[in-house]
């Protein structure tokens, strides 16, 4: 379709003047014909169907796009696709030469250095090009080397070890038998327990939702909103469905069953009812020919909006006479979990100290490498499958079928390999367009989100307001605990209940304290809906938590670990929920922490200060050790230390 | 998304120049690792151009060079040859040490000399170095079907946050500067990590002695705290002809706190900036063979 001309010469709405690309590509020779903005993994991945390398951010970011282009590493995100003509390209897809594994993908299997698998083939081919640069790479120029590759998953140790083992295998400093699987083992425990799925991620031969094609396979594309708080006035996509290769448009008019759904609370639309309440609400949704005429498509779409008063503030949205998000949510509380144990007032009146702060997180995104993306088909049966990385398949299936009005076994949903998820795929936001989609044109469509639409449409980490208020007694007893926490939960409540539920409960720590007062209160805003992330909230209250232990342990001129040490639950401890618990191993925890950390006691604020400056390890911001030309020395002496004295330090 | 109408590799200088005057708002295009982010959503969005023009692959563009006490580099020298190139490794060591903190190994192999020039992002890493070469640019023009040449200093050249000398219809040919085998060098940088990173402060440092062990040449030029890179004249005069001491580092580096004129993040900039006047003195320093203790101190942050 790209290379539609019309008669007078002009090129179709949505079709692209075309370029003819020549080039060997893996060692095949290859020509082909393709729109002329493809970019060099465009040309890879849709055109060729090399889907080994991913692509996860499109601005030359994550580098999980690079390949070889005439032996040179490089973003193939950031190269017009006219750049390879007449040039040798390698991509992760062979990088074995058809032999299984290469060195390097062995040792990344070995080392179990895949977690979600879709930064891997960049990093394959970044320690392949820093290998064959400088086969005896130390460990500090191997991080070098994949410098511009980002992991969301390993913390990158795992990565790196793997490069370390292969150089070695290499040079013969270690036998190649290193890179042996590990043998299973009676016991998993303590074992380095092998990935079952790991030679497919390391050979990009694992397809994630992105990667998959099918005949005659449409492409999604969404229009979403620019308002935060809106009225839809009106929609005018006439021009849209006009255009040639335009199968669908879908508006909220289009879903057939009960457009409400949502894991706690049922507000959700699938595509914007009548009101847009954040920026980069999905309003309305085409599936066309090629992702070109989807995107014109969209781009032909007007809509008319009304704006709104909009509530950015969660402290604000509580007030009376706010304007009301939705409207069965009074001052806009979606959620307001409580906990009450003894009485809270009394102990603070009679505590030794009460010590009180308040305490501010951000909102987060999840930024995993893979950006969300699905495919959705019809059976010959009727029954409509959706594919995509789905943390929650049941759930979304359930909700899927009272969207599409179908039974049950009408409705499928196959959870493709999830490049990362956290928690942010857990909440269902595109699988009910694409499912309503293939069964309004029966066929195959594909949505892929860019990183830019992921960001703007995704659910984020709830930030949290805390106040805290602890009462404790001289000897560092906590006697009462109250938290009062107010948080964003954004323009839908996605699993704002669930983690308003956990923020709650595991707030107050591991720490027998006989009076709680807990309120955790999810609010309604025009922000981007918050959603589940790792540790569900938790994450949030015991950070407060822990700071103002911190916090108490000045004021009380203790030991922070001393302090934690009294107030830790022990064996047969009742929860701030009253959940009666058996064994407690807590202190036990906190005993070999400490010991690992190797901690000095001390009240906080003189940590450290007794301590002469480290000097074992590299200068902080320093490459000078990797300088390429002239005399490499170290910018530091070591004996930086000998200079300071005593004096220097008050 | 960037999408053009032409995508147009001239294999010539005159080719090129047919291109700009044939297509009206035809674009410039080599190492394109900014040009594709810029056409995304929450930069410049979809973006469509009647032409672009991949200079590339014009043969007079690149090379590597020497001309008696100049090197002479062409505009679509990729970064990574500032490292890797043996003339350059020998001649100009800081534009490795400067190469090395450019983004990544995979960009530099992609992005050019003459792109990270002609953008004039304020925070570009190869400009204080540069700078400190006494860099000229030669900028060429076709007039009646002659090819016009002009050399102008990069400190000409650059105007402000992507504004440039360089005319409509007028091409970056190449760049020429100092051969400066025998300096001490040091580029510092910092930004919100290590690879990939948009530099929050960066300085190019390069130093001469002589047998006295005094400074007999010094160039320092910094970037990405005000709208174009400057060189530190007025330090470079302070430790001129001086025999370098601690205390003589620690006064050159709490006199340039003040030349920060970024818009964001003021404080912590001057700090880093002093820090780094004197760190980087003391590192080219010891590139050049004289070690000199460090005076210790602590952090005005605290």
């Amino acid at each position: 379709m790209s290379d539609t001309l019309l008669s007078d010469g002009s090129v179709a709405q949505g079709c692209h003047p075309t370029t003819e690309i020549n080039a060997m590509v893996n060692g095949r020779k290859v020509k082909r014909t393709v729109p002329n903005h493809y970019r060099v993994i465009d040309f890879i991945r849709e055109e060729l169907k090399l889907t080994g390398n991913k692509e996860g951010c499109g601005a030359g970011e994550c580098g999980t796009c690079s390949m070889f282009v005439d032996g040179k590493l490089i973003k193939s995100c950031l190269s017009p696709v006219q750049k390879i003509n007449g040039c040798s390209v390698e991509t992760i897809d062979d990088m074995d030469r058809d032999s299984g594994m290469s060195l390097l993908q062995q040792a990344f299997n070995k080392c179990g250095a895949s977690q979600c698998g879709y930064c891997i083939p960049g990093m394959v081919m970044a320690a392949t090009s820093t290998l064959r640069q400088n086969p005896v790479a130390s460990r500090d120029q191997i991080k070098e080397g994949l410098g511009g590759n980002i992991c969301r998953c390993t913390g990158y140790q795992k990565i790196i070890d793997a490069v370390e083992l292969a150089r070695d295998v290499q040079s013969g400093a270690k036998p190649h038998s290193a890179l042996d699987e590990d043998s299973a083992t009676v016991s998993f425990i303590g074992q380095r327990t092998r990935r079952l799925d790991s030679p497919a991620k390391v050979t990009g031969a694992i397809k994630y939702a992105a990667d998959m094609f099918m005949p005659n396979m449409l492409h999604m594309q969404v229009l979403r909103s620019p308002h935060a708080h809106a009225r839809i006035v009106h929609i005018d996509f006439e021009a849209a469905r006009l255009i040639p290769g335009v199968e669908c448009v879908l508006t909220c008019d289009d879903v057939p069953g009960v457009d409400n759904f949502g894991v706690f609370i049922e507000d959700q639309p699938t595509l914007a009812r009548g009101v847009v309440r954040y920026v980069g609400e999905a309003v309305v949704a085409v599936a066309a020919e090629t992702l070109d005429i989807a995107r014109a498509a969209v781009a032909a779409i007007h809509v008319e909006y009304e704006q709104l008063p909009t509530l950015f503030d969660p402290h604000e949205a509580m007030k009376d006479g706010a304007v009301q998000i939705h409207d069965f949510a009074q001052n806009n509380i979606c959620k307001h979990t409580r906990i009450r144990k003894g009485d809270v007032d009394a102990a603070l009146a009679q505590a030794d100290f009460v010590v009180e702060q308040t305490y501010n997180t951000q909102s987060i995104e999840h930024a995993y490498l893979e950006p969300e993306a699905g495919l959705a088909y019809l059976e010959a049966d009727g029954c409509v499958t959706v594919q995509s990385p789905s943390q929650n398949i049941t759930h979304h299936r359930h909700m899927l079928a009272r969207i599409l009005g179908r039974p049950i076994n009408k409705v499928r949903m196959i959870m493709s390999t999830v490049g990362g998820g956290f928690g942010g795929k857990e909440d269902m936001i595109y699988q009910g367009m694409l499912a309503l989609a293939a069964i309004k044109t029966r066929r195959p469509v594909r949505y892929v989100f860019t990183r830019e639409e992921s960001i703007k449409a995704s659910a984020k980490r709830h930030p949290f307001n805390i106040r805290y208020t602890m009462g404790l007694q001289r000897d560092g007893r906590i006697v009462a605990t109250k938290m009062v926490m107010v948080s964003d939960g954004g323009a839908y409540a996605l699993s704002t209940p669930g983690v308003m539920n956990k923020s709650a409960i595991l707030g107050p720590g591991p720490y027998a304290i006989p009076n709680v007062w807990v309120d955790s209160i999810g609010v309604y805003t025009n922000n981007t809906p918050s959603g589940a992330f790792r540790a569900f909230g938790a994450f949030q209250s015991e950070f407060a938590t822990e700071c103002h232990l911190d916090l108490c342990a000045q004021k009380l001129g203790m030991d922070p670990v001393a302090l934690r040490r009294i107030n830790l639950m022990r064996d047969g401890a009742t929860t701030h929920t009253r959940q009666q618990l058996d064994r407690v191993l807590a202190v036990e925890c906190l005993e070999a922490a400490i010991k690992a950390a190797g901690w000095e006691p001390g009240v906080p604020y003189r940590q450290g200060h007794s301590q002469p400056q480290r000097t074992d390890f590299n200068y902080e911001g320093s490459r000078d050790f990797y300088l390429i030309g002239g005399k490499t020395k170290p910018s530091v002496p070591l004996n930086v230390a000998a200079h300071h004295t005593q004096g220097d330090m008050s | 998304m960037l999408t053009f109408d032409q995508y147009l590799t001239p294999q010539s200088l005159d080719e090129a120049f047919d291109v700009l005057q044939r297509v009206t708002g035809a674009r410039l295009l080599a190492g394109a690792t900014d040009l594709l982010p810029w056409a995304r959503e929450g930069r410049a969005g979809d973006v469509h151009l009647p032409a672009v023009v991949d200079i590339s692959r014009i043969a007079l563009l690149g090379g590597v060079s020497q001309e008696g006490a100049r090197i002479r580099i062409g505009a679509t020298t990729p970064i990574s040859a500032l490292q890797h190139h043996p003339l350059l490794q020998q001649q100009a060591p800081v534009l490795g040490s400067c190469a090395l903190w450019f983004a990544d190994d995979q960009i530099r192999e992609q992005a050019t000399v003459g792109g990270n020039l002609v953008n004039a992002s304020p925070a570009g890493d190869t400009q204080p170095a540069l700078l400190a070469l006494n860099t000229h640019v030669t900028l060429a023009r076709r007039e009646s079907g002659r090819i016009l040449e002009r050399s102008v200093p990069l400190s000409e050249f650059i105007l402000g946050p992507s504004r440039t000398l360089l005319q409509p219809g007028e091409i970056l040919l190449r760049l020429e500067f100092d051969a400066l085998p025998h300096h001490g060098v040091s580029f510092e940088k910092v930004g919100h990590r290590r690879s990939l990173a948009i530099s929050t402060v960066c300085i190019a440092t390069l130093v001469r002695i002589d047998t006295h062990k005094r400074i007999d040449d010094l160039r320092i030029a910094i970037g990405a705290v005000g709208p174009v890179p400057e060189r530190l004249t007025d330090i470079e005069d302070l430790l001129t002809g001086v025999k370098p001491t601690p205390t003589a580092l620690r006064e050159a580096a709490r006199r340039v706190a003040d030349r920060v004129r970024s818009r964001s993040r003021q404080s912590y900039r001057r700090e880093v900036l002093s820090n780094f006047v004197e760190r980087s003195l003391n590192t080219a320093l010891a590139h050049a063979g004289l070690d000199l203790p460090h005076l210790p101190k602590e952090s005005e942050y605290v």
